[in-house]
């Protein structure tokens, strides 16, 4: 699987929607979780979870609540998934 | 032990993680049903068949429990506001019903099933409180006492079709790995700094990993009680925050309001939450727990079924450890962000 940055943001986006029962058009890379969002932190949770299982990734909890921005989750998820899976990414 | 094949339903939550942990140390086959927005970073972790079902879905939760020899019920209904009673009375009984039809249709022997301390009635003159002390009627000072009086009302029902059910009436559960901090918030608060009130009573503590443990004893196919208290250790909550306070070098809340007053406060904390989803640090159900606490024993559950309860520093440290490293409170967040 190789995906290029735009993909891994519209599948974190579209989780972010379907999280949050919003039009994932409406979602942007700057886009902050918690103030434009409303993400609480068992919505963080829910993402990273999802996440995790859509990439057969294992996300550290601890990090959920450090990524501010949509864009922060792309970039955590495709380094995870780059030390998880190999360079192939 | 025979290995068995178990299935928890309600293993993404707190007791029901550390009852999957309790059951594969045990060296039983587990498997856990998850709903599509479960929250399984945990859980993956573990050797487990995961399955999708729900209580609301009868068919699924038949077929997850096909070939199963017994069901942990961890997912009874919690109400996060004491506001709406009849919904919450109607969400628990139908989640409790939907096990035992379930469970009776597929033939399960034994359902052991995660109940509450609240439900251990009041004790008569001249012994501790215990499983045999049932509340006759809905407790009427509580909302979460009656939801779980509910409850252990569809587990009797089931009982009386001839299902096998052991209710285990679990006291606070403090531990490791509460992601939505749920008992553990209280203290999540404090040590953060964040608890702005305290109400004295008197809390039954315990420690979630000999909660677990009971569940899998639970299992065996032996003749055992229709419900057990699992106490833990009963504190005054005066004498637990100034333990706390010294064990973690922190400040005990400053302000203690009166039972009247902490209530008061609980619902209107409650109001305000509850239009936005919000999470209120004493919720209604706690305060009701430990203005009406009291000294329940353990015995018969450390008689059938080995409970002894975990010397409470341990209990403490595991679940303020776990806290420290998982920066989940609200509470903590906000006072970070005040620092900054």
């Amino acid at each position: 699987m190789t995906m290029n940055e735009n993909e891994w943001r519209a599948n974190v986006i579209a989780l972010i929607a379907e999280i949050r029962e919003v039009d994932g058009a409406t979602i942007r890379g700057d886009s902050r979780l918690r103030e434009d969002l409303g993400m609480d932190s068992l919505n963080s949770l829910e993402l990273l979870s999802g996440l995790g299982e859509q990439f057969k990734l294992d996300l550290p909890i601890e990090d959920a609540l450090a990524l501010v921005t949509v864009d922060d989750a792309c970039a955590f998820v495709m380094s995870a998934w780059r030390a998880q899976h190999g360079a192939a990414a | 032990m025979t290995t068995q094949r178990i299935l928890v339903v309600g293993a993404t939550g707190f007791v029901g993680l550390h009852v999957v942990d309790a059951l594969l140390a045990a060296g039983h086959s587990v498997r856990a049903t998850r709903r599509p927005r479960s929250v399984t970073l945990l859980l993956r972790r573990r050797d487990v068949e995961l399955v999708p079902a729900s209580l609301e879905d009868p068919a699924a939760l038949r077929s997850a429990m096909a070939d199963c020899d017994a069901v942990c019920f961890c997912a009874a209904h919690y109400p996060r506001y004491s506001l709406d009673s009849a919904a919450a009375f109607a969400t628990a009984s139908a989640g409790a019903k939907a096990i035992v039809e379930a469970a009776l249709n597929a033939g399960v022997p034994r359902v052991v099933a995660t109940g509450s301390i609240a439900s251990v009635g009041p004790a008569p003159a001249g012994r501790d409180a215990d499983e045999r002390d049932v509340h006759l009627t809905p407790p009427s000072h509580s909302v979460y006492g009656q939801v779980k009086w509910h409850i252990e009302r569809e587990l009797d029902a089931g009982r009386a079709r001839g299902l096998s059910v052991v209710s285990l009436l679990a006291g606070a559960c403090i531990g490791a790995g509460d992601l939505r901090l749920g008992t553990n918030g209280i203290l999540a608060a404090m040590l953060a700094g964040a608890l702005p009130w305290w109400v004295d009573g008197r809390v039954n503590v315990a420690d979630v990993r000999d909660v677990a443990r009971a569940h899998v004893a639970a299992l065996a196919p032996r003749e055992l009680l229709p419900s057990y208290a699992l106490p833990g250790r009963t504190v005054r909550v005066r004498a637990l925050f100034a333990w706390l306070a010294r064990r973690y070098a922190v400040a005990r809340p400053a302000l203690e309001l009166s039972a009247a007053e902490a209530v008061a406060r609980a619902d209107r904390d409650e109001r305000a939450a509850e239009p936005i989803r919000g999470r209120v640090l004493w919720p209604r159900e706690l305060v009701d727990l430990v203005t009406h606490g009291q000294r329940v024993s353990g015995r018969a559950a450390q008689r059938d079924l080995g409970f002894e309860p975990a010397p409470i520093g341990e209990t403490f440290d595991q679940a303020a450890a776990w806290i420290a490293t998982h920066v989940l409170a609200p509470a903590r967040r906000r006072q970070e962000r005040r620092a900054s």
